[in-house]
Order: structure tokens, then sequence, then C-alpha cells
């Protein structure tokens, strides 16, 4: 809890960051807005609204992650890997999940997906955005230890968000546009499974990328 | 320092070649049920499938050695490892190019929007990304350590895409026995049919193990000079 307490205050301290996040997220959002011009059906706006989310989270979680070994340093000495993870995953997905709410109003302002189910569609973007920053939280662990940075952690996130992200597509395709919901149950599944084992898996392997 | 094991012993090598030339010699000539669309390309079960079959199995080699290595820092684990991913994912660009021509010629294009084919396209992205990952380090044994935590989630992620999404009724596939597809066995794999795909089977296997077991055994040499 004092971790997710400290980074908390870390990242509300740091008004620039949050100031940056926000920026990126409206400008991205009125560049594909531009760039939708003309482009009428919901299906494509879908489609983009889900590529804006990667990179969004992308953008936020290496911010939220930079500039820090000093203090990792610190952090070491006091508490367990797996307490240190599960802190780390846990303010990571609030801290997504409030940026990708920010992006989907935004998305809705601007562009919008014609008759949404709204409730579906939120279910899909928690979800999913979930599975995604714990995903990027380990690929940037295995990243930074790697020495690669940023390049490093996009070659090795990508294939591994797919997954999620063809899942959550078809999901939200259902919410959009008033079309047939009746099948949601399996795509639900999916992604209460990939969540739950994403999140297993680095409960579990963070250990090994702690020690050094 | 040369290593008795499995690895030199012979006899499973004459096995695969003797496995693999009755599957090429019956393969072609051995009678195959005529079908619709499919035709004379149902002979391509005996490649496609088998590469496919060949990956996992060497992946999840791969997969058990990366756990070893977690469990106990061994270099030699992370030879075997590294090597039999780098193998698995020979297999898998096979996989795909037998499977693409295949497609082209029944399905019309070669390359499909198929929950398959994008599960092995992703599998293939994340092994090349494994190879990125392990070229990014120098220190041999951080090197072993990180690539075998990203093998282990590489692997599971691939799980699910390739076996457990592409069998969801509510998924939309061309590939026998998914999204509501019969699978080939229920009907026309007949025993003329499984006389030559289970030795086949057999001996890409073999062939799979016998390249891994030559790439971990130069990479062992390798190791062995650099550290003289």
């Amino acid at each position: 809890m004092a971790i997710i307490q400290r980074e908390l205050r870390h990242e509300l301290r740091s008004r620039k960051a949050w100031l940056a996040i926000v920026l990126y997220t409206g400008s991205t959002v009125y560049i594909s807005y531009l760039g939708l011009q003309g482009y009428t059906d919901t299906a494509t706006h879908n489609a983009v609204f889900w590529l804006l989310i990667i990179f969004i989270s992308m953008f936020a979680t290496s911010g939220s992650f930079a500039g820090r070994d000093s203090e990792m340093f610190y952090i070491y000495t006091l508490v367990s890997p797996s307490r240190f993870i599960l802190a780390r995953l846990l303010y990571n997905g609030i801290f997504l999940l409030s940026v990708s709410l920010l992006a989907f109003i935004c998305f809705q302002f601007f562009v919008g997906f014609g008759d949404t189910n709204q409730v579906l569609f939120l279910a899909a973007l928690l979800l999913t955005v979930w599975g995604i920053s714990s995903l990027l939280t380990m690929s940037f662990s295995i990243a930074s230890k790697g020495g690669g940075g940023f390049t490093l952690m996009a070659i090795i996130s990508f294939p591994l968000l797919v997954p999620l992200l063809i899942t959550a597509q078809h999901l939200s395709e259902m919410a959009v546009a008033g079309s047939d919901t009746s099948g949601y149950g399996g795509y639900v599944t999916v992604l209460l499974a990939l969540d739950g084992m994403i999140a297993a898996l680095c409960y579990l392997l963070f250990p090994y990328l702690w020690r050094d | 320092m040369i290593k008795r094991d499995i690895f030199s012993k012979s006899w499973w090598k004459y096995l695969c070649i003797i496995f693999l030339t009755y599957t090429v010699i019956a393969g072609f000539l051995m009678p195959v049920p005529a079908l619709e669309i499919l035709h004379e390309t149902i002979r391509n079960l005996y490649f496609h499938v088998c590469m496919w079959f060949s990956m996992m199995f060497i992946l999840t080699v791969s997969l058990v050695y990366s756990l070893k290595y977690l469990n106990k820092p061994n270099e030699d684990y992370d030879i075997i490892a590294s090597q039999s991913s780098y193998t698995g994912l020979m297999f898998g660009v096979l996989g795909l190019a037998t499977g693409s021509l295949w497609a082209r010629y029944t399905w019309g294009a070669w390359w499909t929007n198929d929950p398959k084919l994008n599960g092995a396209a992703i599998a293939l992205l994340s092994y090349f990304a494994y190879v990125v990952l392990r070229n990014a380090m120098d220190d041999e044994q951080k090197r072993a350590r990180i690539s075998a935590v990203y093998n282990i989630f590489a692997y599971a992620m691939m799980m699910v895409f390739i076996m457990i999404y592409p069998r969801l009724k509510e998924v939309d596939s061309l590939h026998p026995g998914n999204g509501g597809n019969p699978g080939f066995n229920q009907y026309d794999l007949d025993s003329h049919m499984r006389l030559v795909f289970y030795p086949a089977v057999i001996g890409w296997l073999l062939l799979c193990s016998w390249i891994a077991s030559i790439n971990i055994r130069t990479e062992r040499i390798k190791r062995h000079l650099a550290n003289q």
C-alpha cells in the first residue's frame, strides 16, 4: 500500500508528466479525428480507437518508469519483489485505466461511435487496458534489464499485446453501432483468462528479474 | 569436454531418415481420398501439419529448459532452451510457407485473416523478439535469466492464442476443426492417410530434434572455446 501511495504522490506532484500524457491523449485523438474525416462507418472508428489505446498506453507506461533507477535501488532494499510487483501492477492498472477513460471520453466527443452500448464497451476497455498495463509493466521490466530502452520494449511487447487487442476489438465491435451482442460471453471469458494469466505470470516471474 | 548423451547416439537419426524417406515416397504416391476443393493438395497434410507439431514440440522443450534454468541456473539449460527456440522458429517459418502455399490453392489467397494464421504470425513475431532480446544483452548469466523469463511469458501467450482462441464458437475460421468446422480426422483422414501421417509426424519430430541437437552441440563448443 505504501508503495502505491508513494507512486501516486510522485505522479501527482510531477504536474509536467500528467500534462504531457493528457496532451498526448488529446492531440492523438484530435489527429485521428482529422484523419477520419469522411469515414463514417463505426468499425473503422473502433479499429482506430484501439490503435490509439496501444500508443497512449506505451507512452504513459514508459513515462511512469523513466528516470527512476536511483530510486529503484532504494526500493530494492525495502520490500520483497512480489509485494513490489503487486503494488506496481495495481498502480499502473489504475493509472492506465484513468488515461484510457480520458481517451474514450475525448474520442466520443470528437469522433463518436454512433449508437454505442456503453456498458459493454467500457467493460471491454476495462478488461483490455488492465491486461495491457500488466503486460507493459512486465515488458518494461524485461526491456530495462536488457538495457534496450523503449525500442526493445516495443519489439517485445507488441506481439504479446495482439491477443488482447484482437479480442477487445471483436468485443467492442459488438458494442458499437447497436449490433447483435448475444455472443459476448466467449470474448469476455478470453479477456478475463488473459488478464488472470498475465497477472499470475508477472507475480511468479518478476522475482527472477529482480535478483542481480 | 564432449558430452556423451542422447544427442551423440546415432540410432534415432537412422530412424528419422527411414521415416522421412517413407513419408516423401508414400506421401506423393499413395492413394488419397478425392475430395472437393482439396484434391491432391491434401498430401500437404504430411508436411504442413507436421511442421507445426514439430514447432510446438521443440518450443515446449525450450520452455521446459527455461523453467529448469530459473529453478537452477546452469549454463547448459540456457543453451538447450535458446537453441531449441531458434529451431522452433525455423519450423514455424516452414509451417507458414507450406500453409501459405496450401491456402493459395484451396482458399484462393496466400494469406487470409484466419485466427490460426494470426496466431502463427504472433507466435513467430514473439520468438523473433526473443532473438532480438538475447542479442541485446552481453552478460551471459543475465541474458540467460531474462530471456528465460521472456520465453515463459511468450509461450503462455502463444498457447492461448494458438490453442484456445481459434476454438471459440464465435470465431470464424477456414481451418478444419476450428470455428465450428469439422476436423480432418472426423471424416476424411482414412486409413490410407493414417498409414503415412503417423510415421510422417514421428519422422519430422525426429528431424526437428536432430537439427536442434546439432545447434545445441555447436553452441556448446562455441561457449567452450570462448571460455578458454
